[in-house]
């Protein structure tokens, strides 16, 4: 689906490839996470890696870019490295270069990343430390306002954003989903789904406002934002968040 | 082999075989034997296996304990009584001190004093999880020659190794109270433990199971005795003195009219009925069926007729440990005159003289509702007394019927869940903490019990695997691994520094429930809990069922949720599981085929013309002479009598006809607000299987119309909700499809899908130790986890469909959770038309259906065209925007 002329979000998968840059955008890995939770004693199957992987593949497959921009949150730990953390993150860089031909790697740092800044030079990536300025487009992070000037689109991750859609029988259906429009300053922007097999996403039609981003209510008034949901294999407009609000006081 | 020994022993024979002492203290203080003590003296003195059965009071443990006693009398006076365990009891109840006391200690104090005022020698000890650590230690210095064990804690013990030299001697295991775990995973678990047991200690050891009615009894048996080697079973006799007990029991029906009568005036008359049940006697134990029940009965007396808190209590798994000993002690010293409990006091807790027990709805099987009356009687000579009280239309039958069954002894059946892999994971840990192990040998320990004897080697292996963390890679194996195990050698054995701490924290089978409390938003009036899963689901203005009443869900906060009172007639969400058991099969049966006969009686008696019509509105009708002739058999009040037969009679005249156990009535009908197709079985049959007929029908109608349909389920039938309509040539079409069906296939495939998967998968994970609760010390509670079962079903499913959790976890839904055996059989017979089948259009529901309707509990089929259904959902809500646009 086309967002602009510039821009695509690539159906059915929440990346995004940017024409101008020939950059695919992906946010909120959360690389390791199943190595975290082990250690609080919940031994899940290995899958993120591997899912992870498999979306930039089709992803690249059907764009054939020479960059990628992650916008945050690549791995998942706060305070240490974990080995596991460490070998994904490194078997993903070689992954994406060798088997995708993906030639520029840009890291945006967000709240989980504190590690990745020693292997930029050993891996040849690119880390940026909460938002970088491509052309018109800024690309950041999300969980720290971020410094506005040149740009014209603005890109954001963290708010792993998600609607819940009640059918006629009552049943919830929560779909992962990017969220597209104005800023208050009238530039676009667009909030990406986080990559992660085990988020839960934030259901931005149905919690308080308290609830949501105060850097996000900063930038852009939610309710006017539309919601682009990831289908199966197809990303389908669902409207603005102010409508999906009023419909899940009545069911479908 | 299992054998019935029906001949008693002669009173001469029997005391002959207890030691001099203990015959002599024995005879001077008991006036005579009870029916079971014919047999197991005897039998049991002899080395025997045996399995009694026999109601509460008749002297049961004592039936057990003479004959080991005695033998231990024997050894103290050969001299060679040892600080050794001679013999184990284990019981499924927590709080046993009190018990214990009574039927052990109490009598063993007695017969010392009988000689002479020796000094006690035989001792007796308590090992449970509030043992207190230096107590532990006690036992391991000296440990008692009687020890008194949890399932969970014995099956700590045997991974003691210092332990385990104290249990070298052992001679006996009494496993009481066989009746509350032959049923079920915490009874799988045990049989385990007795078989690594012997393993340990290389020896068989003698075994006796105590229980109340159970039926098949033999199955008990081969559950108490198990295997000793690879064919043969171990003996057992089998004592069955069940029924030796009188019991005077009758249905009641608080009103004359239930059917027609406001649900105030059924609550009004319950609550008279049930205080002047209380005033007629010393003691009265009420029975409900949910905790929530329990504490809805106890404020209600309280208000409506000023009980005090000094005579009036409530007794369930959710109080303090010492709130239930106070209210035991309370009973015993006969202090109260009721006391409220949903299933605590069925088992065998010692409290006391009980002159009348009141069951409040159905209690769902006739074995329960026996034991639950067997409370009530001052001794076994005693005639039992007790009254069900029917809260409404549907209660009404089936409460007549099982008090009918009981009179008529027409027992249901249980059955032992087999092959459990998740109990299973649990012991290979504790096994390889006991030593380093061959594949052969422990599978050759583990196919001993009876649960597990039919084991296969590739589940065994996947085990194995799993446990060893295969299914992740190797440098994650140190966390993952619990055991390591050897594919070449075919070897394992323990890993970890951890992995004895987890074995410890981790076991037993029960499982965390994820209870959020319900309050109302005005008063903070405490109503009952349900489930978490069940609180994501709801929105702001729902309304939904909570312990037989609506609630209008307000807001939630944390693990707590408040509701408000619900002005409305129905629920916009029905439940999702039920708090109440499900009726058993034999039960349905029985039930169905009295509706069978009574319908034929009713339709005689039934006169077509407008007064008959008009005065049953009223509720004034009386049974007429035909059914007269079936209802004045049965052990029911006249409010019964005639509310069963206005019952019927509604349907005859509204629907023309009534379903049965050979004839399932099909009724096409809408909703109140007109907003969705209802499809209505009557099958009869149970929610066991009605679960999965019920998915059977969903997964077919979702398939022939291309929606996604809801459905409904209760042990009368089934609804499936529709938003188009499912037309007569459709439903006969997949009736004729049931012969070509894999209902199994058909059923794995859907369950995947649905909330009732999400939620056993999440109690097989935990059993499995692939959720820890416990970990490193840290203990983690289900809603700090912060995983959704979601995610984590969806990923294991990644792994395959042999991965252990996974597949425990169907195994359990098809085979414990449904009767999927069954269900096939009556889905063959609908098919064939051994039962028949009719389908009507009725305008809104039938009187038969109103129950299942409003207050079943509900899952949904969803759509296998995934990328369809989110299509049509999208359309949906494009469509419903621009309306609202406008």
């Amino acid at each position: 689906m086309n967002i602009n002329k510039d821009i695509e979000a690539i159906e059915g998968i929440p990346i995004l490839f940017i024409r101008p840059l020939s950059a695919l955008v992906c946010s909120d890995l959360h690389l390791g996470y199943e190595g975290v939770a082990a250690e609080r004693g919940i031994m899940l199957p290995k899958i993120n890696f591997r899912k992870i992987r498999e979306q930039i593949k089709l992803a690249q497959d059907h764009a054939h870019a020479s960059s990628i921009i992650i916008n945050g949150d690549i791995k998942n730990e706060f305070s240490k490295v974990h080995t596991e953390e460490f070998n994904e993150f490194n078997d993903l860089v070689r992954y994406l270069k060798e088997d995708l031909g993906i030639k520029n790697i840009t890291l945006i740092k967000g709240n989980h990343d504190n590690f990745i800044d020693r292997l930029e030079r050993p891996l040849g990536v690119r880390v940026e430390r909460q938002q970088v300025l491509m052309d018109n487009f800024l690309f950041f992070h999300g969980e720290e306002p971020p410094d506005l000037n040149e740009e014209n689109v603005l890109i954001m991750g963290h708010l792993h954003p998600c609607v819940s859609i009640y059918s006629s029988l009552g049943i919830k259906e929560k779909l992962r989903c990017f969220l597209v429009g104005k800023t208050r300053k009238n530039k676009e922007l667009i909030i990406l789904p986080a990559m992660s097999y085990y988020s839960e996403g934030l259901e931005v039609n149905s919690v308080s406002k308290s609830k949501l981003s105060t850097v996000l209510d900063s930038i852009a008034e939610i309710n006017c934002l539309r919601a682009l949901c990831i289908c199966e294999e197809e990303t389908l407009d669902f409207g603005t968040i102010q409508d999906l609000k009023l419909l899940n006081n009545k069911i479908l | 082999m299992i054998k019935f020994y029906e001949k008693p022993f002669s009173k001469e024979e029997s005391l002959s075989s207890l030691s001099p002492e203990v015959r002599s203290w024995f005879e001077e203080t008991h006036e005579g034997l009870t029916p079971p003590q014919y047999y197991s003296f005897k039998l049991i003195s002899e080395g025997n296996n045996i399995l009694i059965t026999a109601p509460t009071g008749s002297g049961k443990t004592l039936s057990a304990f003479m004959s080991i006693i005695s033998s231990l009398m024997r050894k103290e006076r050969e001299g060679s009584l040892e600080d050794k365990v001679y013999c184990i009891y284990i019981s499924p109840l927590r709080a046993l001190n009190n018990d214990v006391y009574k039927n052990l200690s109490k009598p063993l104090e007695e017969l010392y004093a009988s000689l002479d005022g020796e000094k006690k020698k035989i001792s007796i000890g308590v090992r449970t999880g509030d043992t207190t650590q230096s107590e532990r230690q006690k036992q391991l210095r000296k440990p008692p020659n009687i020890l008194v064990t949890t399932p969970e804690s014995l099956a700590i013990l045997i991974n003691s190794p210092r332990f385990l030299e104290n249990l070298r001697a052992l001679e006996y295991v009494v496993v009481d109270e066989i009746h509350e775990l032959a049923n079920n995973k915490r009874g799988v678990h045990l049989s385990l433990s007795l078989e690594r047991l012997t393993d340990l200690i290389g020896k068989d050891f003698i075994r006796v199971g105590l229980g109340a009615t159970l039926h098949p009894i033999d199955e008990a048996a081969k559950f108490l005795a198990g295997y000793k080697s690879a064919t043969e079973e171990r003996d057992c006799y089998i004592v069955d003195a069940t029924w030796e007990k009188k019991t005077d029991l009758l249905t009641i029906s608080p009103v004359k009219d239930i059917i027609n009568a406001s649900d105030e005036k059924i609550e009004n008359k319950v609550y008279s009925k049930i205080n002047s049940i209380i005033k007629k006697n010393k003691t009265t134990l009420i029975f409900t069926n949910t905790r929530s029940g329990t504490e809805r009965v106890i404020f209600n007396l309280m208000r409506r007729f000023k009980y005090s808190e000094d005579s009036i209590a409530a007794h369930h798994g959710s109080l303090s440990r010492e709130a239930r000993l106070g209210v035991e002690d309370m009973l015993k010293k006969g202090k109260l005159k009721c006391a409220v409990s949903s299933t605590s006091l069925e088992l065998g807790v010692d409290i006391g003289d009980i002159d009348n027990v009141i069951q409040l709805g159905s209690p769902k099987s006739v074995t329960r509702a026996i034991q639950r009356v067997g409370r009530s009687g001052h001794s076994f000579n005693d005639v039992a007394v007790g009254e069900i009280i029917v809260m409404n239309r549907d209660d009404l039958v089936e409460c007549s019927i099982i008090f009918d069954s009981v009179k008529k002894r027409k027992l249901d059946s249980f059955f032992v869940p087999k092959n459990a892999l998740d109990i299973l994971c649990q012991h290979v840990v504790g096994m390889s903490l006991n030593k380093k192990w061959t594949v052969s040998d422990a599978i050759a320990v583990i196919r001993k019990a009876y649960p597990y004897h039919e084991l296969s080697d590739s589940d065994f292996l996947a085990v194995l695997e799993y446990l060893s963390g295969m299914y992740v890679g190797l440098e994650s194996r140190r966390v993952y691994g619990k055991i390591w195990y050897d594919e070449k050698e075919k070897t394992f054995g323990r890993r970890g520094k951890f992995t004895k701490i987890i074995y410890y924290l981790n076991l037993g089978s029960i499982p965390d429930a994820s209870a959020v409390d319900v309050y109302t938003t005005k008063g903070r009036e405490w109503l009952g809990s349900i489930e978490e899963e069940f609180l994501s689901r709801l929105k702001p203005d729902d309304i939904f069922v909570l312990g037989g009443k609506l609630y209008k869900f307000e807001y939630a906060r944390a693990m707590t949720c408040f509701v408000s009172k619900a002005e409305s007639k129905s629920p916009t969400i029905p439940p999702w599981f039920s708090e109440q058991l499900p009726l058993t099969y034999d039960l349905a049966i029985s039930i169905g085929k009295f509706r069978g006969e009574f319908a034929k009686a009713a339709e005689r008696d039934i006169n077509k013309d407008k007064r008959f019509i008009s005065l049953l509105s009223t509720g004034k009708t009386k049974p007429g002479k035909e059914s007269s002739k079936i209802l004045d058999a049965m052990p029911i009040d006249d409010n019964a009598k005639s509310s069963i037969f206005s019952y019927f009679a509604e349907q005859l005249i509204y629907a023309k006809y009534i379903p049965n156990d050979k004839f399932i009535l099909i009724e096409k009908t809408r909703d109140r607000e007109r907003k969705h197709h209802l499809t209505v079985f009557h099958s009869l049959y149970g929610r066991r299987i009605n679960d999965a007929l019920s998915r059977t029908f969903a997964i077919m109608a979702s398939e022939y119309l291309g929606i996604e349909v809801s459905m409904i389920i209760n042990d009368n039938g089934f609804v499936l909700i529709t938003e188009k309509e499912i037309n007569s040539k459709d439903l006969s079409e997949m009736i004729g499809d049931l012969g070509n069906i894999d209902m199994e296939s058909l059923l794995k495939d859907n369950i995947r899908r649905t909330e009732l998967m999400k939620r056993k998968f999440r109690h097989c994970a935990a059993r499995s130790f692939m959720i820890l609760r416990n970990y490193k010390g840290r203990k983690i509670s289900i809603s700090r986890q912060q995983i959704s079962s979601q995610s984590l079903l969806r990923a294991s499913e990644e792994i395959g469909p042999n991965f252990p959790v996974i597949k425990e976890t169907y195994r359990e839904i098809l085979e414990d959770t449904m009767d999927l055996p069954r269900a096939k059989e009556i889905a063959r017979s609908l098919f064939s038309g051994e039962i028949s089948h009719k389908i009507i259009n009725t305008g809104v529901p039938s009187p038969f259906s109103h129950i299942l309707v409003s207050f079943g509990e509900a899952d949904v089929v969803m759509m296998k065209d995934r990328r369809k259904h989110l299509r049509d959902l999208h359309k949906k809500v494009i469509i419903s925007i621009k309306k609202g646009a406008r």
